[in-house]
């Protein structure tokens, strides 16, 4: 009796197991063979994708890839986003992680007003923000401009400080990973303890000495999760840059990748290798963090 | 210590420094033309260009030279250009608008997207800048500014689009003792025998919703309604529920019960059909002119799917057949193409003006307008173009523009995106068998009474 128990347990914990690996590879093969059909695809010619879209390539076309990279310019294109994301989520990070300090540990009475209008921008969706941001920036520019160029320092046309500049793009992009990171880093700063803060002043450090040697090592967590969130963010973001520049010279990738989306006729074999492209530093990225970003996922649903 | 972090901060400002402003304020280098005397030139004119370039069109960087001699030839002229494509050129676009400070030359549409640079006047008139001698070059078709929203020569179309062409097999057809068909008594006759070998009559990629409006229906309703009635209906003085415009609803109705249009194409995605149509799958495709450049030689590898030799000898261009109980024969639905516009905001007789009506000059003459059909881009509206570089498919679409002698609207051109949302929506439905012609009609024309109410 105890072993047809055991048998049958035995029996069901191995279907049990059967069934969720099954369901586990039906999913992981949804996410990896398109990505597989878009490498194989991005070595054919687009004839031979045409005659036949889901087979081997007839005839090898490396050369998709050098063509793709050469109209695309995604050699100035790439080195742009490396720069945006470097230095907005930087920036970005550290700005949150300093009002964070301020939120949650040297409150006041105006905190809460000014930290809901943070986590208000949560809510704004890039869409929304866009004509008002472009309305923003140039006429910033015309107001700015027009002043310098009344006193003979610029032509005002000519001026741009927000419009079609790296620092443009860089305050919309540090202002668009505000809200997020703002309301990530009071919520984790809230759980150090205030006996730390009250400690230090005690030994007679400063308030940015307490944020620099106690508070930034104590937030690495934080750090690194908001670094998973954001990146890939910056990296991908097409709506706003599309509307902050118009020289190619300061374009980043997701733009030029955009570029090969044909309406009513493709050049499939260039625009699948121009999506390896775009995807190669994202996959790359994952691979290393894969860990990571799932223990970030894994707290941030915790959080919510 | 204290020292070499200091440092490296300040390495770290310097270099954000750089690269934030190397790129940055005041700069005046001109975007992939440009030439350094024109940029020192204090006197040089400078125009602001939003292109619409999908970097997968064919010859796109050919492109490039044809800008870049016009920059090499005009050194008072620095040309500032942006390319875009698909919706970011109208995000940009709209954006532009927004702010009111559009470019100063814009490629643009004669209708539809770019009807707010039409409907406030935002682009000047280029018939006056052009001048009648330039224009006289072109088809009087394009030069005609009534099917243009602002009703005024706001853009000059680079061509005609056809959007209802049927490219036929006739070595399949002659194979299976077929000809090419003229009514649709003869295109009907023709499914039981191809169906026998596994071969769709017509094949379609329906699976995209505008493609049977655009690509077939258009041309169907203008067999029973001229353009006419269609600025009657935009009006409300007729209304889509009408006997006449059924008649069309229930001819698509027809080719999907007579099997001419197989049910399974309603799956099939706009990608897949020309593969299929080379590979002998079918006799006859329903596309736009514009697919012919699927066809041709590939200009970087040098292969075609279907090649000179078959495009020549076994590929046939025509009209779609006629229709029983039509009122209008052999017409086939087209718009115009889109073109360059100049802005309104552009002093008149500025040297900005003047500059910019030189560039439109270049851009639509001769050896550009070549450039662009020898790299099959499109069939030019330019009169007398041609090369004897082009694919043999190419030439025959030439042919086939010749043949037609009256066009219906692209109702995706004519009518506002929510009514030809529905109209796309419905005709697959009647295809699927869910809505019967008069229920489709009912809700178009719902749709336009909805539109016509928010007017």
């Amino acid at each position: 009796m105890k072993s047809n128990y055991r048998q049958e347990k035995g029996i069901g914990a191995a279907l049990w197991r059967f069934f969720a690996y099954l369901i586990m590879i039906i999913f992981a093969l949804l996410a990896i063979v398109p990505l597989v059909w878009l490498v194989i695809s991005s070595f054919k010619t687009t004839v031979d994708f045409q005659a036949d879209m889901l087979g081997l390539p007839k005839h090898f076309y490396p050369l998709n890839y050098p063509q793709a990279w050469r109209i695309g310019d995604f050699g100035i294109l790439f080195g742009n986003s490396v720069f945006y994301t470097v230095f907005s989520v930087g920036i970005a990070t550290f700005l949150s992680l300093l009002s964070g300090f301020g939120f949650s540990k040297l409150a006041r009475k105006s905190s809460k007003p000014i930290y809901s209008l943070f986590v208000l921008g949560i809510l704004l969706t890039t869409q929304t923000l866009m004509v008002p941001i472009f309305l923003q920036v140039t006429q910033l520019d015309t107001l700015i401009g027009g002043g310098l160029a009344k006193i003979g320092l610029c032509n005002v046309n000519q001026f741009h400080l927000f419009y079609d500049t790296k620092f443009g793009v860089l305050l919309v992009y540090i202002g668009s990973l505000l809200p997020i990171g703002v309301y990530l880093c009071t919520e984790f700063e809230k759980s150090i303890p205030t006996s730390l803060v009250e400690a230090a002043l005690l030994d007679g450090a400063g308030y940015l000495q307490i944020f620099i040697y106690v508070f930034i090592p104590m937030c690495v967590p934080i750090i690194v999760t908001l670094g998973l969130l954001n990146i890939p963010t910056i990296w991908n973001e097409f709506a706003l840059i599309n509307i902050m520049v118009s020289k190619l010279s300061l374009q980043s990738l997701p733009l030029g990748i955009y570029k090969f989306s044909g309406t009513l006729a493709s050049d499939y074999g260039k625009e699948f290798a121009a999506l390896v492209i775009g995807l190669l530093p994202m996959l790359i990225f994952y691979l290393i963090f894969r860990k990571q970003i799932t223990k970030s996922v894994a707290s941030g649903a915790i959080k919510g | 210590m204290k020292k070499s972090k200091l440092s490296l901060v300040l390495l770290l400002v310097s270099l954000v420094s750089v690269g934030l402003f190397a790129n940055g304020t005041g700069e005046t280098e001109t975007e992939g033309t440009g030439t350094a005397a024109a940029a020192t030139d204090a006197n040089a004119v400078t125009l602001n260009i939003l292109d619409y370039s999908d970097a997968t069109a064919p010859g796109y960087e050919k492109t490039k030279a044809v800008w870049q001699k016009f920059d090499d030839e005009n050194p008072g002229i620095v040309l500032k250009k942006e390319d875009l494509t698909n919706e970011a050129f109208h995000q940009k676009m709209a954006a532009y608008v927004a702010a009111g400070t559009i470019p100063d030359v814009m490629y643009m549409y004669p209708s539809g997207r770019s009807a707010v640079l039409h409907e406030k006047h935002l682009v000047k008139d280029l018939a006056p800048l052009l001048g009648p001698d330039f224009l006289s070059h072109f088809l009087p078709s394009v030069t005609d500014p009534t099917d243009q929203t602002s009703g005024y020569l706001a853009e000059l179309p680079q061509s005609i689009c056809y959007s209802s062409v049927m490219y036929v097999n006739t070595k399949l057809l002659k194979d299976n003792g077929l000809a090419v068909p003229t009514t649709y008594a003869e295109l009907r006759a023709m499914v039981p025998r191809l169906k026998a070998k596994g071969i769709q009559t017509v094949l379609m990629a329906n699976k995209d919703d505008w493609v049977m409006q655009s690509c077939l229906f258009s041309t169907i309703a203008g067999r029973f309604v001229d353009k006419q009635w269609v600025n009657d209906a935009k009006q409300g003085k007729v209304k889509f529920t009408d006997p006449q415009f059924v008649k069309a609803l229930d001819f698509v109705k027809q080719l999907y019960d007579d099997g001419v249009i197989s049910k399974s194409t309603l799956q099939l995605a706009y990608g897949e059909a020309p593969g299929l149509f080379a590979s002998g799958k079918a006799a006859i495709l329903i596309d736009g002119d514009w697919k012919q450049s699927s066809f041709v030689t590939d200009q970087t590898t040098g292969q075609a799917l279907i090649s000179p030799e078959d495009q020549k000898n076994n590929i046939e261009l025509k009209a779609f057949p006629a229709i029983p109980g039509e009122k209008y024969p052999g017409v086939v639905s087209s718009t115009l193409g889109c073109g360059y516009g100049i802005s309104a905001a552009i002093p008149a007789g500025s040297a900005k003006e003047k500059a910019a009506v030189e560039l439109l000059k270049y851009i639509y003459s001769e050896p550009v307008q070549k450039h662009y059909l020898e790299r099959g881009r499109y069939i030019t509206s330019r009169i007398g173009v041609t090369s004897d570089k082009l694919d043999p498919l190419t030439l025959k679409m030439m042919d086939y523009y010749s043949t037609i002698k009256n066009t219906s609207y692209v109702f995706d051109s004519a009518l506002d995106p929510s009514v030809y949302t529905v109209m796309n929506k419905v005709l697959q439905e009647i295809g699927l068998g869910t809505k019967t012609p008069q229920q489709a009609a009912q809700e178009i024309q719902a749709a336009m009474d909805a539109y016509l109410a928010s007017k």
